[in-house]
């Protein structure tokens, strides 16, 4: 039994569904509110990262940096959720809002455009090349923390707690704040909340910005886990933070984190142990399996409706 | 006269909500029974199982003998029941008579490739099932003809949408029709015409008839029998009179007298 | 008033029988239509007999070979008439049956690749193609019919999540097969990975060998009419009006007697099927295939011609096809792309700027305003003056004193792109005569940005200008150019 091994999957399915969590909690918060897949959603992760590249690189780059390490690292992610977060603001007013009460299909084309845009917006503009985050030379590779057959590297320590921190203060949010109510009973039934006085619009916007703000931090986590970024790279973390959203009940926050993991580690334990170049296809038949099976997912609350 | 609908001790539970507990109900060939009750009695939770959108708990339904039970809703209409929706569910994008000719689909049976080719046995077909629609629209009078047969369903006014779908319903060539509050936002002029229809769809057209009312006018003018319902439970059955006067019905309704405190 | 309610006859027993009235108030107004030159248009065209659609199309296309002798253009001829066809049959399970397939492109690919394991150097197989194709096309059937499988459960959005994830599961399989383990068998090369499949037959029936362009182009216009024709009848017959009627409320179409699973099976499996043959035509004229004509770049420019067309009418989903194709087609290159960018902005925006009064004055107002800005720029700014749009069609040329064209525009490109985007966003927010004056700096500043940034990278450019074509036009008319607006009940 290959202990290093299996304690590396374990710890990479970690990292990776830590990343997967926070896409997939933007995607449920949305879709719980608005009943609509944000397309999208992937390519803000994108734009994320390269906002927190552009950031290093405005700070002297990895490998001289003008800052601390970790102010430096802090400063990427908050510019990347702000710029995530106006981003996700924009989509919504601009591409989604006009369309809140046309056909079903409407905003899902009409996302499909952003995506597209959004994509060849930053091809156009920082072409095609990989963009590297050159990690190793921020943080020495073996700084880390070294127990036994546990040899896990701090930048992935850092990924992981970054986004527990920030699903922690999510959860916080929506269940102790006034928003946070306010959300909930937005994503219930937009009407009766209309009624009740809440300014509906204004909700939809935090839950797009807070949404959105988590998707760019995880582009600047994925950048730096893995190191390379490109302007394509939104589509697939896109996709499995959607599995990951509908696997843990879409909707549900304490799903998309669950889902994310699950997502993570079902992943890393296929690309380690069956196949690397097949993993996406046995998560896609996870994905298969579990809206057959059980549609509203693992956390979800099937949704009745009356006939 | 034979029982051509009938249930038997059926329950439905939505959770840990009994919506619907040990009913029973039957209705004779040629007959119009009204089901009344006040809302949430389970009125609609009882077509939505007969016509197989739930499955019952437990409990028999049968059509002349023929147990219904787990058989796909598309197949329920084509042995012979179909409905009309309490909050008009048409193909509003589809011309009157094409929402017409639509339901025609379990009684006729050009595949695609007949289609594509044009066969003159899909070409008769064709012509049969306009006709047929046509025939099905007349019933309503003048009201659903000429012109308007190619306009977008979504262009009639409310009374007309409601009797599209009665028409719609009749197309499929069921013989029991369920009518889900089919006066229901009429005024009292359209109200008075819809209870002389739903005579009319019995007298000549045969059909067996399973109606939910609040509106007892349209109920005394129709029903042969009465069926009070009030969550989910037979509370009476019987001619008009003898329902409406019924204490438990009016008990339903109108809630019991306080008793005086001393 | 008309004579309309006196149609039907009156029965005998008339006056014994309840009298279920008359519309009055309708019938007065019964005659009236579409106002204005529009609705008069509609009436003509709604008049069309059938078979007058398709011979519309085949009748100039036919011609196009005539008109052109040079290799490129019977290619872009045959793409576009490919790309024709697959609309036709996207229609099908988008337009029709209202199942949003994400995955299409991937029945195109499977057709295409199932073409080249039959007909190429790849497996030693060559068989001819009365064979090949109708094989291939069931088999694209069957792979319809099993993606179309969770469509049974899963509506809207979730089923184009998981088409989409069935493409990419295609992808995948495409790109690395070709280093397959079998037990039993060693290594395998199932689809040559990347490289994709070079050797590819042409396409041969019964004994006539296709080795002309013009050959695949006639014979794409011939598949192309048969499937237009053959999915007409198909619309007008049960199976169509129970797809839309699937479309429209699947319970109220189910409980009408409507195997509302068995359709939605039908129409991705109808829809696979025409995609496959397109396919099939695609390998041949090719002579190869590869991955990446199937990537989601080609899914969402398909659905972007299906969307401009409309959806749910053959005829505007094939036009849509053309003109995108075409536009894509000039954007290639820095020589003809200016064309259709100042080309677009001609056409569409007197719609988006009425009346034609003062859609004049913004556009002479722009024209001022560049001169001005860049008689200014000589002055103050010689930078901005200094530098060549990398543009080569002759409006290039012509604008290239009008606009500003900075030496080194690098960083200043992304801040004018970033600009003009917060621009066209802002105007979209204004109203009335501070929207028509903010058009003349935006229009200006978006010839600026195409000038220097887009116009050197068409390729790209074309792409951003798709995306930003599908957002508009959902929020100004999604049911495209030819479709019919829909009323849905949210």
């Amino acid at each position: 039994m290959d202990w290093e091994k299996l304690v590396q999957i374990i710890v990479n399915g970690t990292t990776l569904g830590s990343v997967y969590a926070l896409v997939a909690l933007g995607f449920s918060m949305v879709y719980g509110i608005l009943k609509l897949l944000n397309f999208a959603h992937g390519d803000v992760l994108m734009v994320g990262a390269f906002i927190g590249w552009g950031v290093l690189g405005r700070l002297g780059g990895s490998l001289d940096p003008t800052v601390p390490v970790v102010l430096l690292i802090a400063l990427m992610m908050v510019a990347s959720m702000i710029g995530g977060g106006f981003l996700g603001v924009a989509i919504e007013r601009f591409a989604y809002r006009p369309l809140r009460n046309a056909p079903r299909i409407a905003p899902l084309i009409s996302a499909l455009g952003v995506s597209f845009f959004l994509q060849n917006t930053v091809l156009l503009l920082w072409g095609a090349d990989f963009r590297s985050y050159d990690t190793f030379d921020l943080v020495d590779p073996f700084t880390g923390l070294h127990v036994g057959v546990l040899n896990v590297w701090i930048i992935r320590l850092v990924v992981i707690a970054s986004a527990f921190t920030m699903m922690l203060g999510l959860y916080a949010l929506v269940k102790k704040t006034k928003l946070g109510k306010a959300m909930q009973a937005t994503a219930f039934d937009r009407e009766a909340a209309a009624m009740m006085g809440i300014d509906v619009d204004k909700v939809i916007v935090k839950t797009f910005f807070i949404g959105s703000a988590l998707a760019g931090a995880a582009g600047v986590l994925v950048g730096l886990v893995f190191g390379q970024i490109n302007h394509f790279m939104g589509f697939n973390y896109g996709l499995k933070g959607f599995t990951a959203a509908v696997v843990g009940g879409i909707g549900s926050i304490p799903g998309a984190m669950f889902g994310g993991l699950f997502i993570g580690l079902a992943e890393a334990f296929a690309a380690g142990y069956i196949s690397n170049t097949f993993k996406d296809v046995i998560v896609f038949s996870i994905l298969i399996a579990v809206m057959i099976l059980r549609p509203s997912g693992l956390f979800g609350k099937a949704a009745v409706s009356k006939v | 006269m034979a029982k051509l609908l009938e249930l038997k001790r059926i329950s439905k539970a939505f959770g840990g909500l009994q919506v619907i507990d040990g009913l029973d109900l039957h209705v004779d060939e040629g007959e119009i029974v009204s089901v009344i009750g006040p809302n949430g009695a389970g009125k609609t939770t009882l077509f939505n199982l007969i016509t197989g959108v739930y499955r019952p708990d437990g409990g028999e339904i049968l059509l002349e003998n023929r147990s219904l039970v787990g058989l796909p809703p598309h197949q329920i209409t084509r042995l012979g029941v179909a409905r009309t929706f309490q909050t008009l569910r048409l193909f509003l994008n589809m011309t009157v008579k094409e929402n017409v000719m639509a339901a025609a689909y379990g009684r006729t049976n050009a595949g695609v490739l007949r289609s594509i080719l044009r066969t003159p046995g899909q070409r008769r077909e064709e012509r049969e099932i306009n006709e047929l629609a046509e025939e099905k629209l007349a019933f309503f009078g003048q009201r659903l003809m000429g012109y308007r047969w190619d306009q977008p369903a979504y262009s009639l006014s409310y009374a007309n949408r409601r009797r599209l779908e009665i028409a719609r319903a009749t197309a499929t060539g069921a013989r029991v029709l369920l009518l889900d509050e089919p006066a229901a936002g009429m005024n009292p002029k359209e109200t008075h015409e819809i209870t002389e229809l739903i005579a009319k769809l019995r007298t000549d057209g045969g059909y067996t008839i399973l109606v939910i009312e609040h509106d007892m006018h349209v109920v005394e003018g129709i029903s042969d029998r009465v069926v009070a319902l009030d969550h989910g439970v037979k509370i009476a059955e019987g001619t008009f009179d003898e329902v409406a006067t019924s204490p438990r019905v009016v008990e339903a309704y109108l809630g019991t007298k306080a008793t005086a405190t001393k | 008033m008309t004579d309309e309610t006196q149609d039907l006859p009156e029965g005998p027993d008339a006056a014994a029988r309840p009298r279920v009235g008359v519309d009055e108030w309708v019938e007065r107004v019964a005659g009236g239509s579409e106002a204005g030159w529009q609705g008069a248009l509609r009436a003509r065209l709604e008049r069309v007999p059938l078979w007058s659609k398709p011979i519309a199309f085949v009748l100039p296309l036919g011609l196009f070979p005539f008109f052109t002798g040079s290799d490129y253009w019977m290619q872009v001829g045959i793409d576009t008439l490919l790309f024709m066809l697959l609309a036709l049959g996207l229609n099908v399970a988008v337009g029709w049956a209202g199942l949003l397939d994400l995955g299409y492109i991937a029945f195109y690919g499977f057709g295409a690749y199932g073409f080249a394991f039959l007909a190429s150097g790849h497996f030693g197989l060559h068989w001819d193609g009365q064979w090949v194709i109708p094989i291939v096309v069931a088999a694209t059937v069957l792979l319809g019919f099993l993606v179309g499988l969770p469509s049974r459960r899963l509506v809207g959005d979730y089923l184009a999540i998981v088409t989409l994830f069935f493409l990419q599961l295609f992808l995948t399989i495409l790109l690395n097969a070709d280093r397959l383990s079998i037990p039993f068998k060693g290594q395998v090369d199932f689809t040559r990975g990347p490289n994709g499949i070079s050797d590819v037959d042409q396409l041969t029936l019964f004994g006539w060998r296709l080795d002309s362009l013009d050959d695949y182009f006639y014979i794409a216009l011939a598949a192309f009419a048969l499937v237009f024709v053959g999915l007409a009848f198909v619309n007008d017959s049960r199976t169509g009006r129970a797809w839309r009627s699937l479309r429209e409320d699947s319970l109220a179409a189910e409980l009408m007697s409507m195997p509302v699973n068995r359709l939605k099976l039908l129409a991705f499996a109808f829809g696979a099927g025409v995609a496959g043959l397109a396919g099939t035509i695609f390998s041949a004229s090719q002579g190869s295939v590869f991955p990446a004509n199937f990537d989601v770049t080609a899914l969402i420019t398909l659905y972007a011609m299906v969307i401009l067309g409309g959806f749910g009418s053959l005829s505007g989903v094939a036009v849509g096809a053309i003109v995108i194709n075409l536009a894509l087609e000039l954007l290639r290159t820095p020589e003809k792309a200016s064309w259709i960018f100042f080309g677009l902005l001609l056409l569409t925006l007197p719609f988006v700027i009425r009346p034609l009064g003062r859609w004049l004055a913004v556009a002479v107002g722009t024209v001022v305003f560049g001169f001005v800005v860049r008689a200014l720029s000589e002055q103050f700014w010689e930078r901005g003056v200094e530098g060549t749009t990398p543009g080569l069609a002759r409006i290039d040329r012509i604008v290239d004193g009008w606009v500003l064209v900075p030496a080194d525009p690098d960083g200043l490109a992304k801040v004018g792109y970033l600009t003009l985007v917060a621009g066209v966003l802002g105007l979209t927010l204004l109203k009335g005569w501070w929207r028509t004056a903010a058009f003349v700096p935006v229009l200006y500043l978006a010839a600026c940005v195409w000038e220097n940034v887009m116009v050197g990278q068409p390729a790209v450019a074309r792409y951003i200008l798709i995306g930003a074509m599908l957002v508009a036009l959902m929020a100004s008319r999604p049911q495209g150019l030819f479709g019919t607006a829909r009323v849905e009940i949210v």
